[in-house]
């Protein structure tokens, strides 16, 4: 960021959220202690899962679908254009992904060429659907919240309702998985081993968090996207136009969380369509992840890796002998945190003219 | 194809006839009927859409036998025939569904040879009963969803998106059940009718009202966005509450998680209709005079002034003397209060308990709302409309395969299609010819984007 004005807001958003981070840390130390004290032997066994190496590996493994819509969050609302319908986005790749490779696979077993050709169709379907989302939005003025809606309650409907015409129920049959990346020393290391021991997708998301970062703070793209977000006026009288720059944010949206979804559900080999489905509010939370990371991918990697943490740390808490927790409490405790959360970051700085309509005044 | 569907609404325009013209003109720049025709053309839209997708489906599904054969037209002479290119077979019938879906809730009212235009005018089928079965059920949908589209609709007319209704609705259900339940023993008979139903709409209304101020505090005083916290806040209604019936409200004599089973003269009694079928007048009654009560309040006080100008111009509501932050809070409460009573409605007239796994009543209140342009009085033909959905999705599936998932997907592209009115303006003004001289890039962007 050159222009004096946006340091000056950088700094200012500092304190409040450097409050913020300070707030959920003291909280959840707090909350530790009280549990230490209630129960000490669970604070204990509490370490010893956030610990974990099996942890770490899962955290990163829920972090994927979240970070990567993220990321694509991002560039879609700092072009101006707020995508609500992340969440939808994630929906119908995931259904695709899967759908595909058992369409390619057909009798047989799904071979690593069928998994990642999957993963593309899949990346594909969420373009597809983003772009429809951006035409409706650029060109035809729709309320963006409202059309992000739609976009969310289309794909809730359409990927149940496909998986119900193909195979009988509203879930997917299962298919191969791709092969683990195994770093032969490196994976030994006690706690950080699960980062040298991941699906593809783990690297993946390294790689596109770092891309996002580059291609939005280093590139001139990322410049315009930026200018389309806060001050469209300016970009317009520089010559660039700015529809263009918002219909490519809003489709480079639809490719991140592409990859989000198809790797969601190809990780597990399966498209599960009961319900919330099951990207189950990945999408919002991707939202808040990178309202609490201030737009910048990196920072929503490090919200995302929170939240996954926590989700995380759920599931470990679920296998804890002697503690009857109840799971489906225990289930909520990401939900619950994002709520603090956005709760204590409070009023992010959207971009200006996010929400917005631009009209090119010289025609 | 979807310009057909789009252009339709405005219907045929003769050449140059000044009249008609003036009328059309008129019609599309008034804004009440305007937004009535953008929401009958989405909806036109959206069938069209649909026909297309059960189509597509129809080609994939597997199926004995085609339910629906598209034929190239041939063409047959004395001298010769043109060859037939193809015959492509559809294993779902697309005119089937939508008949079921809308004429089969209401019963088949519609007689199969009415001529409108050659004489018999009247359009019943002789032995419709308007009080067929399948219709309490559209009847008892509609009831729900006008409670659910209203409390949507209070919220976005003040500006604040709940998205939460489904969360607060399921709150507002579990604390009428339990509520209800407490104090069943203590009066039974006409007088337990009398105290009970009240008791259980108005316990179902304050939790659920509480239910909604929490998003709206956090919006007013922690500027937390409501989109997210209520989208959240649904996750943790379904969460905590399973966990409560579950762990300590469960009937000790069934298998799933539900509540005991509430007394029968705790419920609104039939009226009129079938009583096996759960659906009572009165609470249809009751709905439609909560919706124009909602509409006074919002139109004809200074609060509901408040309201609505803080969702059009917050700014200028605040110079005025409008307290933003109480306003969020108590049109959330308000709103979540309504969806609190689309809940008790539905335990005290439908399931009798409080269950786990409630029906999405909630979204569908978000589509009712919009869809009626978050008028209270227009929630009243929403609901209706989405109730006759909701009623004939279970005929559509008696009468064919095509999966019940179907009225989701026509739920997201009706709000869709809602959500882009320029669309159907700029088809609008491409059918009259000329509109209301405003935005000139307009007409100029008009030509490229529907081919």
């Amino acid at each position: 960021m050159s222009e004096a004005t946006a340091t000056s807001l950088t700094e200012r958003l500092r304190t409040p959220r450097g409050v913020a981070v300070a707030a959920v840390v003291a909280l959840s130390l707090v909350a530790l202690a009280a549990l230490g004290l209630v129960a000490p032997g669970l604070l204990a066994e509490l370490l010893d899962i956030a610990t974990s190496r099996t942890t770490l590996g899962s955290a990163l493994r829920l972090s994927v679908p979240i970070a990567l819509a993220a990321v694509g969050g991002i560039f879609s609302e700092k072009s101006g254009v707020i995508n609500i319908g992340l969440e939808g986005l994630l929906i119908i790749s995931a259904f695709t992904a899967v759908f595909v490779v058992d369409t390619l696979a057909g009798n047989g077993a799904a071979t690593q060429t069928h998994v990642w050709t999957g993963f593309l169709a899949g990346v594909l379907a969420s373009t597809v659907l983003a772009v429809l989302f951006g035409v409706v939005c650029i060109e035809f003025r729709a309320d963006q919240i409202i059309a992000g809606l739609a976009v969310w309650l289309i794909a809730l409907g359409l990927a149940p309702f496909a998986a119900q015409v193909v195979y009988g129920a509203p879930n997917t049959t299962s298919v191969t998985v791709p092969a683990t990346i195994t770093v032969p020393v490196l994976s030994e290391i006690p706690f950080f081993g699960a980062l040298f021991d991941a699906s593809p997708f783990v690297y993946l998301m390294f790689g596109a968090v770092a891309a996002g970062w580059y291609l939005l703070n280093r590139t001139a793209f990322g410049r315009w996207v930026r200018a389309a977000g806060e001050n469209p006026k300016a970009l317009d009288t520089a010559g660039v136009d700015v529809s263009r720059v918002r219909y490519a944010a809003v489709t480079l949206s639809g490719v991140f969380s592409g990859m989000g979804g198809a790797a969601l559900s190809l990780s597990l080999g399966q498209f599960t369509g009961n319900g919330a489905t099951m990207v189950n509010g990945k999408g919002f939370i991707a939202i808040v992840a990178y309202l609490f990371g201030n737009y910048n991918p990196v920072g929503a990697f490090l919200s995302t890796l929170l939240f996954a943490g926590l989700d995380a740390l759920q599931t470990g808490l679920q296998n804890v002998a002697g503690y009857d927790l109840p799971s489906s409490l225990v289930r909520i405790i990401p939900f619950v945190s994002v709520i603090v959360v956005l709760a204590l970051v409070g009023r992010t700085r959207i971009p200006e003219a996010a929400g917005d309509h631009y009209e090119s005044g010289e025609e | 194809m979807s310009e057909d569907a789009g252009g339709g609404d405005a219907g045929p325009v003769p050449d140059s006839e000044p009249r008609w013209r003036q009328l059309l003109e008129r019609l599309v720049a008034a804004s009440a009927v305007e937004r009535f025709l953008i929401s009958f053309a989405a909806l036109l839209l959206s069938v069209a859409v649909g026909t297309v997708i059960i189509l597509v489906a129809g080609r994939t599904a597997t199926c004995e036998e085609a339910a629906f054969t598209l034929v190239s037209p041939v063409l047959r002479t004395p001298w010769f025939s043109t060859p037939e290119l193809f015959r492509l077979g559809f294993c779902y019938d697309p005119v089937t569904v939508f008949d079921r879906l809308f004429l089969g809730a209401l019963g088949d009212p519609l007689q199969d040879n009415w001529q409108p235009l050659t004489g018999d005018l009247n359009p019943f089928r002789a032995g419709w009963d308007p009080l067929a079965p399948q219709i309490a059920i559209t009847l008892r949908e509609t009831t729900i969803l006008a409670f659910t589209g209203v409390a949507v609709a209070v919220a976005f007319r003040a500006g604040i998106f709940n998205i939460g209704t489904q969360g607060q609705m399921v709150v507002g259900a579990l604390a009428t059940a339990l509520a209800v339940l407490a104090a069943a023993p203590l009066v039974s008979g006409v007088l337990g009718t009398l105290v009970l139903v009240p008791l259980g709409l108005g316990v179902g209304a304050v939790a659920g009202g509480f239910y909604g101020a929490i998003p709206g505090a956090l919006k007013a005083y922690a500027d937390a966005n409501e989109v997210i916290t209520t989208i959240m806040l649904n996750f943790v209604a379904t969460g905590v509450v399973f966990f409560l019936v579950d762990s300590y409200f469960t009937a000790p004599d069934t298998q799933s998680v539900e509540t005991a089973t509430l007394p029968e003269y705790a419920g609104f009694p039939s009226v009129v209709f079938d009583p096996r079928i759960d659906f009572s007048l009165l609470a249809l009654a009751f709905a439609l005079a909560t919706l124009v009560g909602v509409y006074l309040v919002l139109e004809h006080t200074a609060f509901g002034y408040d309201l609505r100008t803080s969702g059009i111009q917050p700014e200028s509501a605040e110079y005025g003397g409008v307290d933003a932050a109480r306003t969020v809070v108590s049109s959330m409460a308000i709103s979540g209060a309504l969806g609190g009573i689309a809940g008790a409605t539905y335990v005290l007239m439908v399931a009798g308990k409080f269950e786990t796994g409630f029906p999405a009543y909630g979204f569908d209140g978000i589509t009712v709302s919009i869809l009626a342009g978050n008028n209270p009085l227009g929630v009243a033909a929403a609901a209706l409309l989405f109730g006759t959905l909701k009623s004939g999705t279970t005929v559509v599936q008696f009468a064919t395969d095509v999966p019940p998932q179907l009225v989701g997907v026509l739920r997201g592209l009706i709000v869709l299609f809602v959500a882009m009115p320029e669309f159907f303006r700029m088809i609008g003004k491409r059918t009259v010819g000329t509109g209301r001289p405003r935005e000139g890039p307009v007409a100029a962007d008009g030509g490229e984007p529907d081919e």
